[in-house]
């Protein structure tokens, strides 16, 4: 059974002894009132809420008070009693309280309400690739459901895949699978300069340096309990690995300007775009560092490898607003486009869709909408990352050579073959077109 | 002290002490008399419950 993050309200030293023991293999919190358990409940973060119908506070059922925080919270709200009264049974189940079990024989009671859990977990999981992380590729389903196999082990995780794959996105699942008690923390590596990152991660106290004003806890602290993900690993600096790379091992760390050390226990998942092997091969990942964060692997293909989920990605993020009707014709071009932005290209492409004023899409609006949701995409940088980075590894000549290729290969695409339209088009030359188709033949 | 609530005592104090009981098979010495100290505690209260509604019973 998956690891579960509980939180049991119950004012009985010795029922609360109990339950920690019922509940072993789970990570098990407990609050002995009400204040303290609607201060834990509001961090949303548990997957169950065991409620003592008596709190001892003298309030009658003063327990129930707490049902609809949980329900609204997303917790699966279980009322215990000492006595089943029909008054406060049907009070609980009014108030939204998911089960109700008369105290005596835990074990069995507990057992069952877990079961009853897990299959109402197991029944709603049926909405991970619908809601969560759409898609309907097998394989790219195939690699979520084994992912999810380990969310509540202690292993480290990276995700690869290009940009806008959705990364994040099952890092965040990964965590709210994991019954990991702590908060989800992301921070992308590549966004700060190394100093900023340092500070960012294991934060600094007033005073540390020019600007620190007031102390500030660090990211490293910040998932305590819970989950660090480290996005866009690769852009880190050696220092820096090494810096974090003692933290991890350690588990402590000393915050910017200060001589105590912090404690955090934390599970990193790291993600990149880029090759970690090619990274070690030129120096610029440290072995023992890659080490210490590499676990599982979990590859994420691009969109162009899952064009199935081209029209469900579509449908998920029109859902509740305006409704698009795509011609035949429109629907064959967008299921040609290469979508170099995956996921996050097609957000942004029905963003312009649904802002414009097409009921009806055509062909004609897709190839301007494309053009336009990949301009943005860009910020106005011309060349993208991957771009960037495949000039680096092979060479400028090569990466213009592809851009090259691709827009030529389009602009046909787009005129039905004319060659003509194309050397119009594009202000080519012949010798140029013919350079390229030929490039294109051979490297299929 | 109501009647419902002696019921609602002696029931839950009675089912904690039944489980504490049945988690004392095998468990460590130390920790089974810190175990033993909460239900001995949990007996006592339970006995001042009943005493508490005898005394309300009894009273003029």
């Amino acid at each position: 059974m998956a690891k579960l993050s509980i939180l049991v309200v119950e004012d009985d030293p010795l029922a609360r002894k109990v339950m920690a023991s019922q509940l072993g293999s789970h990570a098990a919190d407990f609050a002995a009132d009400t204040a303290s358990a609607q201060a834990k409940l509001e961090t949303g973060r548990y997957d169950l809420c065991f409620i003592d119908l008596e709190l001892g506070d003298g309030a009658e059922a003063s327990g129930l008070e707490l049902i609809p925080l949980a329900v609204s919270q997303g917790t699966y709200a279980v009322v215990m009693s000492g006595h089943d009264s029909e008054k406060f049974v049907e009070r609980a189940y009014a108030l939204g309280c998911n089960d109700f079990y008369a105290k005596g024989n835990e074990e069995a009671n507990v057992g069952r309400i877990l079961d009853r859990f897990m299959g109402r977990r197991a029944k709603s999981g049926s909405d991970l690739f619908t809601e969560r992380f759409v898609t309907e590729d097998p394989a790219t389903r195939a690699t979520i459901t084994d992912a999810l196999k380990y969310a509540s082990s202690d292993l480290p995780i990276i995700i690869l895949g290009p940009s806008g794959t959705g990364k994040t996105s099952l890092a965040k699942i990964i965590h709210d699978h994991s019954g990991r008690t702590g908060e989800f923390v992301a921070i992308n590596c590549s966004a700060y300069a190394e100093d900023l990152l340092e500070a960012e991660l294991f934060g600094y106290r007033k005073g540390a340096f020019t600007g620190a004003g007031d102390s500030r806890k660090g990211k490293l602290l910040a998932a305590d309990q819970g989950t660090l993900f480290l996005d866009e690993i690769g852009s880190m600096s050696l220092k820096m690995q090494a810096k974090l790379l003692k933290a991890i091992e350690e588990r402590s760390f000393y915050p910017l300007g200060s001589d105590q050390a912090e404690g955090s226990q934390f599970r990193i998942i790291s993600a990149t775009l880029e090759d970690l092997q090619g990274l070690i091969k030129a120096g610029k990942l440290r072995f023992d560092f890659f080490q210490r964060i590499h676990g599982l692997t979990i590859q994420l293909a691009p969109l162009a490898q899952r064009k199935c989920d081209v029209f469900p990605l579509l449908s998920f993020f029109t859902r509740g607003g305006k409704r698009l009707n795509f011609t035949a014709a429109a629907k064959e071009r967008l299921s040609r486009h290469a979508w170099p932005g995956n996921v996050r290209e097609l957000k942004k492409f029905v963003d312009l869709l649904v802002a414009g004023h097409e009921g009806s899409v055509t062909p004609e609006a897709v190839a301007r909408l494309l053009a336009d949701a990949v301009a943005q995409e860009g910020g106005g940088a011309f060349a993208s990352d991957e771009q960037y980075r495949f000039a680096l590894k092979n060479g400028l000549a090569p990466a213009v050579d592809r851009v090259t290729d691709e827009i030529v290969r389009r602009c046909l695409d787009e005129n039905g073959g004319r060659k003509t339209k194309v050397l119009a088009d594009l202000k080519i030359s012949t010798r140029l077109l013919y350079a390229s188709l030929k490039r294109t033949e051979a490297g299929r | 002290m109501t009647l419902d609530t002696l019921i609602h005592d002696v029931n839950s104090k009675c089912a904690s002490l039944k489980d504490a009981a049945a988690l004392l098979r095998g468990m460590p010495t130390a920790e089974a008399k810190e175990l033993l100290a909460l239900m001995t505690r949990q007996a006592l209260s339970l006995a001042d419950s009943i005493e508490e509604y005898a005394e309300e019973l009894t009273a003029p």
